[in-house]
């Protein structure tokens, strides 16, 4: 980065770093107040009684919530996407934050304690009876399907929340012109983000001015300002959200559902409240993701081409996918990012969004749209190896071209741009793929080594219709009468860099010095969705671009008239605008803010800028993307790829996983600031490992969440992560303001799936399949122990 | 020495000296937090397993989640807040803006203070020692690559700057 | 959420002090030394605090480490990282150097105790296998007098030692190893820092003239209570070094512990790990590795 680059970062990353930053739980009001939960103790039961009379009496409590007194003030959540008018089976729950007549899953709250202080509404807490009638609990999604299975909603008749039937191309037709058809299951388990600041918020619905003021640790505030708003049947233009400093997100803080009852509650009660969650809650509660299951055939030629896949696909949504969170619209992109980088020509998908006994589901780097690609790249070794065909040739014997681009995918996706044999080249060439391929096999007495390769084409950006993924975005850029150029966009930065990113782009494009900029904190004030889907690089910087380039005319504009000179010469350099015919006729960019805002006298402007009202140095823009507005089917914008290849060395014994190198390529064309690429990649990378070797929430048959904290939801430490080397191409978007690609979830996706394609491979000498991540170490040993026994896979 | 209902918990935090009233119940990172409002001491899972909220007593990291106030009365606690003027950590902190070590932000007071501790008491640490050093603070955002990398720029820096100490005949840096 | 709920706190100045406030019925509390196995328990709800909690982590008189010649005497209340970063236990136990710097992470190591370790008696407690291999000892107290036992007699089921209600761990006396032990300290957990042992070992071993002369293995995890592997040591003593002893004695190993099936790992995975690592130990420490 270059120094005043560092240095402009640099004032933030001091000020978090020193404890001045202001994250959800830093927020104090005079007068606040604390609220806790009460989570069920049952994964499925009837609530035939709440008594809260003990805990009224603990002094310090000023009010007790339950479900039945929510009922009376709020309407039930609002769907956050809703397809019944695409005629798909789609089921939309009555849903209320706090549980009203049922619980559905173990820790779903019960009720709100709100105190003076934590521990006083701590002892309250503990003091609340409540009686529960058991209920049998649905925790398999598959058996939750069968016919005699218990209900989640009765009126539903099933436990199919979602069912979506994918046919792209003719598949029947594919089917019979294969060489061979070959059978491919693949399994996640339950996963989630749990970046290190936990949810919070604090809420203080304020009398004197009716307006409920919100600050919340999340990505979107404009997102939640609606939400609350329709809950609460409040208008939106009386609730305003704020976004603190975050402390990580990763898509685990696009929901609003707790924040609704803290705000119900300070409406109630006209206190400010503060609700922050502790790691416990954040597990039993929180957005949970992955959790797929696929049963899929490919049809191929015999010297590997793909020509297509046939699946059924479910995602175990928990208690629901519509309402707190918005995790049932995953089953798209998990569907139609199944042909990920390849030329296939078919593809049905038959989808299922199962409810049960478990915590909502929602986004995490990835969303859905990683779950196709990780499906395809389990395929690509398969076929590689059914076939006899090193797994890189199976991937250039089925890429897109790079002269082929924008490429309408089967799927509707159309690819902006690309050059994925390059990109799998160079990883190839970085980690010496023949040196390694020398030392495949046996070392030592039970360590063996493999090598495996993943390559991704990641949609990014996001417009999605019926949900509230959808494609607004604003960006005001302003220059004030100090000379500051302030931007306000909808990325709100939640640890991704998108504040330093947007200062450059600001910086370069008006001239100004970065040290000028100021990126305001985001709030619900900008109409805009957000950062998710890798939102950021593709719809807030174009739009940021944009208006910066268009503050830029009006610069040229003011600053021609005001230093009298043709608009040909005029120049903006380091905050100054100057003559390039005459750089002695200069103004720097405070001195021509303050004279167009605060002119001298009626006498002072020029009469064409009293006139111009196209001179104000203030401009907000909106963005679309073209990609999308042309080919609607195309609800993602940019497409970047990379490509990951991983060596490790498995101990048989133990199954141990040591990881010895690790590289990851990517084209995310234009890149604006490199290191905060690199960190995203760094982790991403160390996320998707974790994926592969140790996450897993699991869940006891009583619907018990055994994963429960830190210690047993195992994520890597500074010891288990490997050093990641990282190489570079930049293959423009057509369809961006500035080039950019979204990329941050791409480095999540392909690194859970190089793992275990390498894991795959260093196990060969045993002839396994791996169809089930995480590949623990008691996974991998009994799948060994399972082979050497005969027993089939 | 028996207590009911409050105590008088004595503590010296960041060079000052505090006397509060306190119930024995009290967590350290709540009297930190909620009574003295120091904020780089993090709530990020409140049953030590993540290191957000790790403080400096008598010198060596702990976590203030898992440690009642009574318990370090008459102890000195150290922050980041209390070590902006030292030196040593002058440099980490450098370190870590240099190498794009600060993502969201929210472990890098915890991880300071382990790399902190680290820098004053291993003279040559190795890229294990780094590692470990920080093994009890998790981080989700960098995946710990420019954590390491700003821990060792630090090293390295410590190491050239008590070479030039020396060889202008100044007594050696007390590490 | 659970926060500590509310309890009266002692913290006595010197050991009979302790004692005489653990002899009082109406006092007698929990006992805490760090703190940390306490507060942890409390947020995962799997303790409820009781009224009275003494705090003996400021007696000077239980925080020591003693180099007393052939014996390291080590107070109960001596912080782990004081442990593992003594040059004392360094230089003659250096087994338990190994084993404690791979405890929990250097936050907890710096607030845990050895004694507390040793109390909360959990069957994957990292301190035991080392102190069963060396043979250690250690003294509980009450105000009545003290008691010496071996350590091997010191848990009785799982979270339960024999120190009773009214009664303190004091010291634990090591016997320094020889220096012609060979040891190793091998931990298997979910990843590689900060995780609780699926399985461990912890194993000294003299060998002479090619044939295994004594050999102590104590393997941690995989029994009610911490185990030392005896049946497996018994085959071993007097046997030349093959491959096929050491198979042998390590599905013996395998025979003798009684793993259980929790969130960290299977009983059948546990049951094989301990022939795995058992036999790992024995070949790479009869090469001289």
């Amino acid at each position: 980065m270059a120094s005043s680059v560092v240095e402009w970062k640099g004032e933030r990353d001091i000020r978090l770093m020193s404890g001045k930053g202001c994250y959800i739980d830093d927020v104090e009001l005079p007068n606040m107040v604390y609220c806790l939960l009460l989570g069920s103790t049952h994964a499925h039961a009837r609530i035939k009684n709440i008594d809260v009379d003990k805990a009224l009496r603990v002094p310090g409590v000023i009010m007790i919530l339950t479900g039945k007194d929510l009922v009376n003030v709020m309407d039930p959540l609002p769907a956050n996407a809703d397809y019944r008018s695409f005629g798909w089976h789609w089921r939309i729950p009555k849903v209320y934050p706090l549980a009203t007549d049922k619980v559905r899953f173990m820790g779903e709250p019960v009720a709100a304690v709100i105190a003076e202080d934590p521990y006083k509404a701590s002892d309250a807490l503990g003091l609340i009876e409540v009686e529960y009638e058991p209920l049998p609990v649905v925790i398999d999604a598959v058996k939750g399907m069968e016919a005699n299975s218990p209900l989640l909603y009765d009126e539903w008749g099933d436990n199919i929340q979602a069912h979506v039937t994918f046919n792209f191309g003719d598949i029947d037709a594919t089917f019979s012109e294969a060489d061979r058809i070959i059978k491919v299951s693949w399994r996640e388990r339950r996963v989630s983000g749990f970046p290190i600041e936990p949810r919070g918020c604090v809420a203080w619905y304020d009398g004197s001015t009716d307006t409920l003021n919100v600050w919340s640790s999340t990505q979107t505030p404009l997102l939640a300002q609606q939400f609350i708003a329709r809950a609460l049947r409040i208008s939106i233009n009386k609730v305003r959200v704020v976004a603190p400093d975050v402390g990580g997100a990763f898509g685990n803080k696009l929901n609003w559902w707790k924040d609704v009852i803290v705000c119900a509650a300070s409406i109630i009660t006209g206190r400010p409240i503060k609700w922050f969650e502790n790691r416990r809650e954040n597990f039993a509660t929180g957005p949970h993701q992955r959790d797929v299951i696929w049963h899929g055939e490919v049809a191929v030629k015999d010297d590997g081409r793909i020509l297509g896949v046939k699946a059924k696909f479910i995602v175990d949504v928990g208690v629901e996918g519509t309402n707190r969170g918005a995790g049932a619209p995953s089953i798209v992109p998990a569907s139609c990012s199944v042909p990920n980088a390849y030329k296939i020509k078919a593809l049905h998908v038959d989808a299922y969004a199962i409810v049960t006994n478990k915590s909502f589901y929602c986004a995490y780097r990835g969303y859905g749209k990683d779950k196709g690609i990780k499906f395809m790249e389990r395929i690509v070794d398969i076929v590689g190896r059914e076939l006899n065909v090193p797994p890189e040739e199976v991937r250039f014997r089925n890429f897109i071209q790079p002269n082929e681009f924008p490429y309408k995918q089967i799927s509707g996706y159309v690819y902006d741009s690309g050059d994925y044999p390059h990109v799998l080249k160079k990883a190839l060439e970085m980690i010496d793929i023949n040196t390694w391929r020398d030392k495949r096999g046996l070392r030592g007495r039970s360590k063996y080594l493999g090598i495996g390769m993943a390559f991704t084409v990641e949609p990014g950006g996001g417009a999605i219709s019926h949900s509230i993924f959808n494609a607004i975005t604003l960006a005001r850029i302003k220059i004030t009468p100090d000379g500051t150029v302030e931007a306000y966009t909808d990325q709100t930065e939640i640890g991704q860099g998108s504040k330093v990113v947007t200062a450059q782009v600001v910086s370069d494009i008006l001239g100004v010095k970065i040290t000028d900029v100021v990126v305001h904190p985001t709030s619900s004030d900008i109409t805009g969705a957000g950062p998710w889907s890798s939102r950021g690089a593709v719809y807030s910087l174009s739009a940021a671009a944009k208006a910066a380039k268009k503050l830029r005319e009006r610069v040229f504009k003011a600053g021609s008239k005001v230093l009298n000179e043709d608009i040909e010469n005029i120049e903006i350099k380091d905050s100054t605008v100057y003559s390039t015919k005459d750089p002695s006729k200069r103004m720097s960019m405070k001195d021509l803010a303050l004279y167009i805002y605060f002119f001298p006298g009626p006498r002072g402007l020029q009469k064409e800028l009293q006139l111009e009202h196209e001179t104000l140095l203030d401009v907000s823009e909106t963005w679309f993307s073209p990609n999308t507005a042309q080919n609607p089917t195309s609800t993602y914008t940019t497409y970047c790829s990379s490509a990951d290849i991983a060596v490790v060395e498995v101990d048989v014994g133990t199954g141990d996983v040591e990881i010895l190198r690790y590289v990851h390529v990517h084209d995310a064309g234009k890149i604006i600031n490199r290191e905060v690429v690199e960190g995203q990649i760094h982790g991403g990378v160390v996320q998707g490992i974790g994926e592969a070797l140790s996450e897993d929430l699991t869940y006891d048959e009583s619907g018990r969440l055994l994963a429960a904290s830190y210690m047993d939801y195992v994520m890597p430490t500074a010891l288990d992560a490997p050093n990641i080397e990282v190489g570079h191409v930049e293959t423009l978007s057509p369809f961006t303001e500035l080039g950019t690609k979204g990329m941050g979830e791409a480095p999540a996706i392909g690194s859970k799936v190089v793992i275990i394609n390498a894991i795959e491979d260093a196990l060969s000498p045993f002839n396994i399949v791996i169809t089930d991540a995480p590949a623990t170490k008691e996974k991998i040993w009994r799948w060994v122990f399972q082979s050497m026994k005969g027993h089939s896979r | 020495m028996k207590t009911t209902g409050y105590v008088n918990v004595s503590l010296n935090v960041n060079g000052r000296s505090y006397e509060v009233e306190a119930e024995p119940r009290t967590l350290l990172i709540d009297l930190l937090r909620n009574t003295l409002k120091i904020k780089s001491v993090r709530r990020g899972c409140e049953e030590g397993e993540c290191g957000a909220c790790t403080v400096l007593l008598n010198g060596k990291p702990i976590y203030s989640c898992l440690t009642l106030a009574v318990q370090v009365d008459g102890a000195e606690i150290l922050t980041v807040e209390g070590l902006i003027k030292d030196e040593k950590m002058h440099s980490l902190m450098q370190a870590f803006i240099e190498n794009y070590a600060v993502q969201c932000g929210y472990c890098t007071p915890g991880m300071i203070l382990a790399a902190y501790y680290l820098l004053n008491t291993v003279e040559n640490p190795t890229e294990e020692d780094i590692r470990r050093s920080v093994s009890g603070n998790l981080c989700r955002c960098t995946g710990y690559v420019n954590i390491i990398k700003a821990i060792k720029d630090t090293v390295r820096r410590k190491k050239r700057e008590n070479q030039i100490k020396v060889t202008k005949g100044d007594a050696p840096y007390k590490v | 959420m659970t926060l500590p709920t509310k309890f009266n706190y002692y913290r006595p100045k010197i050991l009979d002090e302790a004692l005489k406030l653990m002899d009082d019925l109406s006092i007698r509390g929990k006992v805490i030394a760090g703190g940390t196995d306490l507060i942890a328990g409390v947020r995962a709800r799997k303790i409820t605090l009781p009224e009275n909690i003494i705090d003996i982590n400021h007696i000077k008189q239980l925080n020591f480490i003693d180099d007393g010649g052939d014996v390291i005497n080590i107070g109960a209340t001596t912080k782990l990282s004081e442990i593992s970063s003594s040059q004392i236990v360094g230089r003659k136990a250096p087994i338990l150097t190994e084993t404690i710097s791979h405890m929990a992470s250097p936050q907890i190591r710096n607030m845990g105790t050895i004694g507390g370790n040793l109390c909360n008696a959990s069957p994957a407690a990292d301190t035991a296998p080392p102190l069963l291999v060396l043979d250690a000892k250690v003294e509980k107290r009450s105000i009545h007098g003290g008691k010496v036992i071996p350590i091997s007699e010191f848990f009785s089921e799982p979270g339960k030692t024999v120190v009773g209600p009214n009664e303190l761990l004091t010291k634990i006396q090591i016997p320094a190893q020889s220096p012609s032990d060979r040891w190793r300290f091998v931990k298997l957990g979910r990843r590689k820092a900060f995780t609780l042992s699926i399985i461990s070992i912890t194993m000294l071993l003299k060998i002479e003239d090619a044939n295994f002369k004594d050999v102590k293995i104590a393997l941690g995890a995989v029994a009610p209570i911490p185990l030392r592997i005896t049946r497996a040591e018994a085959f071993l003593r007097g046997k030349s070094v093959s491959d096929d002893i050491i198979d042998e004695a390590a599905r013996i190993a395998k025979e003798e512990v009684k793993p259980i099936s929790d969130v960290r790992a299977s009983e059948e995975y546990r049951r094989e790990m301990a022939y795995v690592l058992t036999k790992n130990a024995l070949i790479n420490l009869s090469k001289g590795i």
